[in-house]
């Protein structure tokens, strides 16, 4: 299972998160969290654990009431299905004042094996996954 | 609802929301069930002729991320590609069934769907959804947001264009730059 590649490792910034129990197995397979991320005040991250509306309501609140003229929200693997409906919906209930621009990247993740028997050794390996940038702004601002 | 059964779908089968596409575009429509690697090998065979300009990824529903990853592929393999996206609701028609009757119910559902167009010609820049070439993942540098960065990477010129810039805009800024600091020392 696991393969003795040598480890691609990102900046240490990116490993965060990594006190959880571990279970008896001959690894333990940890997803890093992805690594740094622009967050001004008016990006929005799109994850899949939040309630929909509630995201869906901070959006707004961002854009009727904390006066910015446009906001990114980001999605990232399956949930980027739910950061264009957020984009959608935000749009469809604007009455045509708000415009949305859609961009694409990848972003790479990476997972660490942990050794669970003495003479494994830990190893890391990187893998991409599908993001999406959606910039939602007023149609007068630009 | 319980007795109901979901008899068929239909996807409503819209235009593309590109306008201006020559007819015979390559269009891979990307479903929940397809294997990357069959839309993939179909996909790099076209793009390999020279004759081919574009490309179009479209995909709805539970296919949006896969479409994504697609493009994301697509753009590491042959790179200097234009690309422009669009996010949009596309209606699903649903039939449903009673259980032993004979009456139907249409329902109308809205899934998100993404349409994207790969270009080996330059596009729009000002198009919402453009994205040039070469900055893959300049967009998750914290300094800046993604409209400075775009600014600042107008794309390359290439031997043929797809959309046709407006005049000499470009060339009037470069002369604004030359002159400022002349102004200065005088």
């Amino acid at each position: 299972m696991a393969e003795n590649r040598p480890a691609t490792r990102l900046e240490p910034k990116g490993a965060m998160g990594l006190d959880v129990e571990m279970d008896r197995a001959e690894h333990t397979l940890r997803r890093r969290l992805p690594r740094k991320l622009p967050k001004r005040n008016n990006d929005v991250y799109i994850n899949m654990k939040t309630d929909f509306k509630a995201q869906l309501a901070r959006c707004r609140k961002l854009l009727e009431g904390g006066g910015f003229n446009e906001i990114c929200i980001h999605g990232l693997g399956l949930a980027i299905n739910r950061a264009i409906n957020v984009a959608l919906q935000l749009q469809a209930n604007s009455f045509g004042t708000l415009q949305i621009a859609a961009n694409t990247s990848t972003v790479e993740l990476v997972d660490d094996l942990e050794a669970e028997v003495d003479d494994e050794e830990p190893a890391s390996r990187t893998r991409n996954n599908s993001a999406i940038h959606i910039k939602v702004y007023h149609s007068f601002s630009k | 609802m319980e007795n109901f059964r979901k008899v068929k779908t239909c996807e409503e089968e819209g235009p593309l929301p590109f306008p201006g596409l020559p007819a015979g575009v390559v269009h891979m429509k990307v479903k929940e069930g397809s294997k990357i690697r069959n839309l993939m090998a179909f996909a790099t065979a076209r793009m390999e002729a020279r004759a081919t300009r574009q490309i179009v990824f479209s995909g709805c529903g539970r296919a949006v991320t896969k479409t994504v990853t697609c493009v994301e592929i697509m753009k590491r393999k042959l790179g200097g590609l234009h690309q422009l996206s669009k996010v949009q609701y596309r209606t699903l028609q649903e039939v449903w069934q009673k259980q032993g009757h004979a009456e139907q119910l249409t329902v109308d559902k809205y899934v998100p769907s993404i349409c994207i167009l790969l270009s080996k010609d330059s596009l729009d820049p000002g198009e919402p959804g453009y994205q040039p070439p070469e900055p893959r993942d300049r967009l998750w540098t914290l300094d800046g947001g993604l409209q400075d960065q775009r600014a600042s990477l107008l794309p390359p010129q290439t031997e043929k264009r797809f959309w046709e810039p407006p005049g000499q805009e470009r060339v009037n800024k470069k002369m604004k730059v030359q002159e400022s600091p002349v102004d200065y020392r005088a």
